[in-house]
């Protein structure tokens, strides 16, 4: 896991989500691409945003100005600032979801 | 054989209230009763907001070895059931009425909080034992034998399933059953009671839920907002209802129906539009008859101005003056309940000369461009109504509701 976050990895990982959910091959996303140059529909960018955050472990922002999900640039500087923000701030222990509670 | 059919009684349980005209009267002053989830306190949502039924206490409305057997899906369902019934003034114990009467309920869903049940106790829990009454409280057509049970209906009875056109789809069937003459009195509605961690995260993951509130047809509108509850409606022939002096409250006037066969979620205004006409054409009304249209209006970015396209098609130039409002704003989207919701949006319209305004409405789109109502009901002779619902799926039904004459 440690070495998806070097930048390259994660550009490498992000690419490679994208052209497998979108069914497309690798040589054609750019970090210019955006979504909708790659003519991927929308069923298809929720699920590449799905597997990135199952990936690495994060949660994408949903439609915030600050971050652009649109694009392939956008996508991976923000995959790149929420690893950067999760190694400043690991969990805390008690941090995980509780236990179901019993019956 | 094509009889007129009537709605002799409604009955409702969302947000809004636990009573029909309650909601009317929510739907009127445009009081939204979208509030911050409760009850998932811990889970950190992502969904922020939501129209839930609250104050509802089962032990009221129900008896132990009742409430046993209801999912929360059938509990709303009956209520809303009763309330109609009750309306209605009909007694199902007179001559054969139980036998000419027939029960058809739509939901999206089904019953999911006994499912959220189910899951919990076999994967959290680690316990293979579930309640012997999973199944029945679970199963799709619950909320339909649970009503027809309660009043004794042995008429036609089933569940209508089409996400969130379930409920009009409900109606379309019912309203057949009574104009075709195979019963003469039919409960007809839908009932939702989707807000289970599991359903919620599952419309997280979608990312089409606002986190602010709902918004239909206006430019910061941010996407849908979840609800629940159930609505429930007597459709009666008019001739039997009129030997018995029935209180008529609309004219059901027609319903249609039809499939985008396209994209799985993204709609279609040729398949919203050829529903919308196909209603007109079986309620034999023009565009220009229809004043007021409940829209599906959920806020989303596609839904707003696909519906909007949709309307101009199907009502040419009569589009420009009608009035369309989405009562969602206020009610949240109840999925498989929304169109039985909706409807009384539609009733109330006609009795009161009163359109339900699109409230939490700032600033128009441009590609949302037709008279949406925003913020304060507007009081007007409304003759005729169309009731839109447009599931995901491209499956859509549209319900055409005239004056009571």
């Amino acid at each position: 896991m440690s070495d998806d976050s070097t930048p390259d990895n994660v550009r490498q990982t992000v690419f490679s989500i994208i052209a497998k959910e979108a069914g497309i091959d690798e040589s054609k996303v750019t970090l210019e691409s955006t979504l909708k140059d790659l003519e991927i529909p929308s069923l298809d960018a929720i699920q590449i945003i799905f597997e990135i955050e199952d990936h690495f472990k994060i949660q994408m922002p949903d439609r915030d100005p600050d971050f652009d999900t649109e694009s392939v640039k956008g996508l991976v500087e923000t995959v790149e600032k929420l690893l950067a923000d999760k190694a400043a701030n690991p969990p805390l222990p008690g941090a995980t979801p509780p236990a179901p509670p019993a019956a | 054989m094509n009889r007129r059919v009537v709605i002799t009684g409604v009955g409702a349980i969302c947000a809004l209230g636990h009573d029909a005209r309650t909601i009317w009267q929510g739907m009127r002053e445009g009081r939204s009763a979208i509030a911050p989830l409760t009850g998932f306190e811990k889970q950190d949502m992502r969904v922020k907001v939501a129209a839930q039924v609250r104050d509802f206490d089962p032990a009221a409305h129900f008896d132990p070895k009742k409430l046993i057997l209801l999912d929360r899906v059938s509990q709303f369902a009956l209520v809303a059931a009763r309330e109609a019934v009750a309306q209605s003034g009909l007694d199902f114990a007179q001559g054969d009425l139980r036998q000419r009467s027939g029960c058809v309920i739509g939901t999206g869903t089904g019953g999911e909080v006994t499912n959220d049940e189910c899951s919990k106790r076999l994967y959290g829990e680690g316990n293979p034992r579930l309640h012997p009454l999973s199944i029945v409280r679970r199963m799709m057509s619950a909320p339909a034998s649970q009503v027809s049970i309660e009043f004794g209906i042995t008429g036609p009875s089933f569940a209508v399933s089409s996400a969130c056109a379930s409920a009009n789809h409900a109606f379309a069937q019912a309203f057949a059953l009574v104009r075709s003459g195979v019963a003469d009195v039919a409960l007809a509605g839908g009932t939702e009671a989707c807000l289970t961690l599991g359903v919620l995260r599952a419309w997280e993951a979608m990312r089409v839920l606002a986190d602010d509130t709902c918004r239909p047809f206006c430019k910061q509108r941010r996407g849908l907002v979840l609800g629940e509850g159930a609505g429930m409606i007597v459709l009666e022939d008019f001739d039997h209802a009129r030997a018995r002096g029935a209180d008529i409250l609309a004219e059901f006037a027609g319903a249609g129906m039809s499939a985008d066969a396209g994209d799985i979620v993204m709609p279609s205004d040729l398949g919203a539009a050829r529903a919308m006409a196909a209603a007109l054409r079986d309620a034999q009304l023009s565009p220009a008859d229809i004043d007021y249209i409940n829209a599906h209006g959920t806020a989303t970015p596609a839904n707003d101005p696909t519906e909007t396209r949709a309307i101009h098609a199907a009502l040419g130039d009569h589009a420009a003056k009608v009035a369309v409002s989405s009562t969602k704003s206020v009610h949240g989207h109840a999925l498989g309940a929304a169109g039985a919701l909706e409807i009384i949006a539609a009733i109330g319209a006609l009795r009161d000369g009163v359109i339900p305004p699109t409230v939490n409405f700032i600033d128009p789109d441009p590609e949302c461009d037709l008279d949406y109502v925003p913020n304060t009901a507007r009081e007007t002779p409304v003759r005729a109504v169309l009731s839109n619902a447009f599931a995901f799926g491209g499956l859509n039904a549209v319900v055409a509701l005239k004056r009571a004459a």
